[in-house]
């Protein structure tokens, strides 16, 4: 069962720069993980660290039950003891080797016999379809033929922990989704562990089981993607996840026994909590998903449209409402005339309250606006 | 004929054309015209061989060619130092790769001490002439038997040295390849530190041992710069002249290049001129079998990863050795060798290093009007010196801004009509140079320019040949570094300006030479650098009234005035170490950056 588990992980480069501070975290057998972020959030080096190439300046790892690093123990097994398989951002193909070298020299390292080699290149190969370039060389490749390559190489030893590194960023935006199907293909025919970098979010979200979002090499939600979509931590996580992102109004809120009145500058809503919570008068922050700004005839707010983006499935649209801007999404093949005026409300009980102070969400709830 | 009329008008508009048309032309006539030239000259009587020949000066002959191929000579006028010039060539490339690629290795990839300091000091010898180790192991190592006089280390610890020790093949192989090992460095070097990490990486989560790793990863993935290291030390031994005329000659030892010297020096120029044609067939066999070499289907390009932080070999125990053993081998390569010089121009009697044995007199003394060494003023209030070292000077600007500047234009105008036929004909034209052995060009331009041509008038013995095959000679430096940095450079960045107007003088003062600035200076640093130490194309080709400092060298050891030959070694050392860092400190442009691209 590999279940990867990094406890109070922390990685220092030189002094001052800290890369992951005090990270927990458990990665279950068969899951599919992304670790996400911005660049410099912590994530590669979090990955580097479960492959041994990088070492952790505090904390423990265990893989599969076993003690693979721990700083007070002294214990730090070199990355070909540990059973990974590492898929590097840029391939790291060896130029001077065929495909078919580039695969079986990792089995040769491992002892393989002549025979079982072969049909292991071949019928790895077959898998990810590139039988035909068996002979080639790396440079003789296009970069989607490279990657598969590359992902060969990684599978051939049969790794039960796969770990990614941003594989898809250097393809084409076309051949990015064929692989990001592959690649969940693959993930269910291995039934390996896979953990994944990217700082692609609709990446992190469409491929994964579970994601998580660092910042500054602190993790800021660890959980399934729609979750951390609609139920997002804090501000970061909100704004991180979703494109276009998630709308945030500033406001003053009293309390009532129902809920909590907020004071938007243009408008004022009364926010119902989906669950009692304790709430008392002070400054928030709504949080609404371009989806749920609900375009309507019959909406009591209005705004005058800045911009209209059709895509042909939805379109996208700016909406100024005197000197706030809402992102609004309207499903279906419309657009809308520059600088008209539409109308809009709430509907659902998906709406977030952040508090403005310490930027963590406080609950989930329904909007019904007041005035205008 | 309208239609053509203004073909040619359109094409005459571009100044890149008029450009390309002028070099083509010019560099027919100094590159390509010289090597009929020569070919010619293989089967004419020459003046000086009147007497062996017996036919009429200038009538026809195959007297050089049976001489040399087929006669009862041939065997020490050609077979034999073809053989020491191959021994001496491939020896010194195994020494170059070895030392300069272990210190590679041990620079980029090992915990060793002192690394800063001592890749400084490991580049030295290649700022510093050729000849400069040579020198210093003759002054280490001479003996009395073929020396006159001991050496340093003789005279420090008694044991009188071997002949094979002190001269011939041992030292010309070490001193040469000691002296192109930077070359190896900077080459392997660059390559095991930008070689991405992940390559190795990858290799070791597949659980390959450091061995293995080792021999199928790393060492695979720097054959390519040790190919080139080889291609570039192997084709500058064979053209090497002063080395081998300073340890080959005191035991008869010759090589292609001393011996081509002898023969154009002495009474059988047209063997010279035989000698010289084989020597550049040689250079054009190497680059054909590197163009071979150059396997199309790898392709080395290295995608840099974003990890380039390497896990670093520790050396262990071995350390402090390790560190200590390789900063003895740069001190013999940079410190030491000046020291010997210093000394060397201090004594007064040879071979006796006593403190009661030394004088500033060959640096400061003042004449005593004859005409040995030790009546002779000092080179630093010799006028003849500062003459022939204002000389040097002189010629070396007048070639650094010719080739310099050329090299520039013609960097800029192959790259702007890049495809077309006439911009790789002037390519290729500008590439000969490189190709044709220093001495063997100098030797085709003595039999080109020794007589007038048309409105040419004969050159031998003027200053302007040595300016004109300087500047012919180090064009491909300069026009390299132009290709490489214009291609660089997209065309939109002169198109915006030719939209707006603005005229071609213009946008190259402009716009193109301000953006290309450290490009150009290096242009002109290296050819100066290049030709204030430059020997072997000179020598052959300066006459008593416009000697340079190296010739004049030369002559002083021929001479066997050693203190003033270390004398002037120094002084070329110095003005050299001088340029070199007083561009580098305007520029931030150094000739170690120069050397992976445009040599």
């Amino acid at each position: 069962m590999p279940t990867i588990r990094l406890e109070n992980i922390t990685k220092k480069f030189g002094k001052d720069s800290i890369a992951v501070n005090q990270m927990d975290l458990e990665i279950k057998d068969g899951e599919f993980v992304s670790l996400l972020g911005p660049s410099g959030c912590g994530k590669t080096t979090t990955l580097r660290m479960i492959a041994g190439l990088e070492t952790p300046t505090e904390g423990e790892i265990y893989i599969d039950g076993e003690l693979v690093f721990s700083e007070e123990k002294g214990v730090n097994l070199s990355p070909d003891k540990r059973n990974v398989g590492f898929l590097f951002q840029n391939y790291a193909l060896w130029p001077h080797m065929t495909v078919y070298k580039n695969i079986s020299f990792g089995l040769e390292n491992m002892k393989w016999e002549k025979a079982k080699i072969d049909a292991r290149v071949n019928e790895i190969c077959e898998t990810m379809r590139i039988k035909e370039y068996m002979n080639r060389y790396p440079a003789e490749l296009s970069g989607g033929q490279q990657q598969r390559v590359a992902i060969a190489r990684t599978l051939a030893p049969n790794p039960r922990i796969l770990l990614m590194d941003e594989p898809l960023s250097n393809l084409d935006a076309k051949l990015r989704n064929d692989m990001r199907a592959e690649l969940k293909r693959l993930h269910m025919t291995t039934k390996a562990t896979f953990v994944y970098v990217t700082h692609d979010q609709s990446e992190a979200m469409t491929l994964s089981s579970k994601v998580c979002l660092m910042k500054e090499g602190v993790v800021q939600q660890y959980c399934p993607p729609l979750e951390l979509y609609g139920e997002p931590a804090n501000l970061f996580c909100a704004d991180f996840m979703g494109n276009p992102s998630m709308n945030f109004i500033q406001c003053h809120g009293k309390a009532h026994e129902k809920g909590i009145d907020l004071n938007c500058k243009h408008f004022a809503v009364r926010f119902t909590p989906n669950h009692p919570v304790d709430l008392s008068d002070g400054e928030y922050v709504l949080g609404i998903r371009p989806e749920f700004v609900v375009v309507d005839e019959k909406g009591s707010i209005e705004g005058r449209v800045i911009s209209s983006l059709p895509s042909g499935m939805e379109t996208t649209l700016s909406l100024a409402v005197n000197d706030v801007t809402f992102s609004a999404v309207a499903f279906g093949s419309i657009d809308f005339a520059m600088d008209s005026i539409i109308h809009f409300g709430f509907s659902g009980d998906r709406y977030v309250l952040f508090d403005a102070k310490s930027t963590k969400m406080i609950t989930l709830g329904s909007l019904e606006v007041l005035s205008v | 004929m309208k239609k053509k009329l203004n073909h040619l008008k359109t094409f005459f508009s571009k100044p890149y054309n008029v450009l390309l048309l002028i070099f083509l032309v010019v560099l027919a006539y100094l590159v390509v015209v010289p090597l009929f030239s020569i070919v010619k000259d293989t089967f004419i009587v020459h003046s000086a061989e009147k007497s062996r020949v017996r036919q009429a000066v200038g009538s026809f002959t195959l007297y050089h060619w049976n001489r040399l191929f087929v006669s009862q000579y041939s065997n020490s006028l050609l077979y034999e130092p073809l053989m020491h010039s191959l021994i001496c060539a491939v020896f010194s490339c195994i020494v170059s790769v070895l030392i300069g690629g272990g210190f590679a290795w041990l620079v980029t990839r090992t915990d060793m001490r002192w690394k800063k300091v001592m890749t400084k000091l490991f580049i030295f010898p290649y700022i510093m002439p050729s000849w400069t180790l040579a020198l210093a192991w003759k002054n280490f190592f001479k003996n009395t038997a073929v020396g006159g006089a001991m050496g340093i280390f003789t005279a420090a610890t008694g044991i009188e040295t071997a002949n094979w020790f002190a001269y011939g093949a041992f030292p010309i192989i070490l001193v040469t390849g000691l002296h192109y090992a930077p070359f190896a460095y900077i080459l392997i070097g660059g390559v095991l530190r930008n070689m991405d990490a992940n390559l190795e990486e990858a290799a070791v989560i597949l659980k390959t041992n450091r061995l293995r790793m080792f021999a199928r990863i790393t060492i695979p993935m720097v054959m390519p710069a040790v190919m080139s290291t080889i291609i570039l030390v192997f084709s500058s031994a064979m053209s090497s002249f002063a080395v081998p005329q300073f340890l080959g000659l005191p035991v008869r030892y010759y090589v292609l290049t001393t011996e081509l010297y002898a023969a154009l020096q002495g009474t059988n120029p047209g063997v010279g001129y035989i000698i010289a044609i084989l020597m550049i067939i040689i250079s054009v066999l190497i680059m054909i079998g590197n163009q071979l070499l150059i396997g199309k289907r790898k392709s080395y390009a290295t995608v840099t990863g974003k990890s380039a932080n390497v896990s670093v070999f520790h050396l262990k125990k071995a350390r402090n050795i390790i560190s200590l053993l390789a900063g003895v081998v740069v001190l013999c390569m940079s410190v030491i060798p000046m020291i010997s010089f210093m000394l060397q121009s201090v004594i007064i009697v040879k071979g006796d290093y006593s403190l009661a044995n030394m004088t500033l007199d060959f640096w400061i003394g003042i004449s005593k009007g004859g005409n040995d060494i030790m009546d002779k003023a000092g080179i630093l209030i010799n006028s003849d010196v500062w003459k022939t070292l204002f000389n040097s000077i002189k010629l070396s600007a007048i070639v650094a801004v010719g080739a310099g500047t050329f090299g520039f234009l013609a960097g800029y105008s192959i790259v702007r009509r890049r495809g077309s036929k006439l911009s790789r004909i002037v390519e290729n034209l500008t590439f000969i140079p490189y190709l044709i052995p220093s001495m063997a060009f100098a030797a085709i331009y003595l039999s080109m320019f020794s007589q007038s041509h048309g409105i040419i008038p004969s050159l031998y013995g003027t200053f302007a040949i040595l300016a004109l095959i300087g500047t012919v000679k180090y064009l491909p430096m300069a026009s390299r570094s132009g290709v490489n940095s214009m291609l660089q450079l997209s065309p939109e960045i002169e198109e915006a300006g030719i939209i707006q107007g603005i005229p071609w003088i213009k946008r190259m003062t402009r716009i193109i030479v301000p953006i290309e600035k450290s490009t150009i200076v290096s242009g002109y640093l290296l050819p100066f650098v290049s030709s204030m130490r430059e020997l072997s194309l000179y020598v052959i080709l300066v006459t008593a009234n416009n000697r340079v400092l190296t010739t004049l060298l030369f002559m002083y050891d021929e001479k066997g005035w050693d203190q003033y030959s270390n004398a002037i070694n120094l002084l070329i050392i110095f003005v050299v170490l001088l340029v070199n860092f007083g561009v580098e400190k305007l520029t931030g442009a150094s000739i170690e950056k120069g050397v992976g691209g445009s040599n």
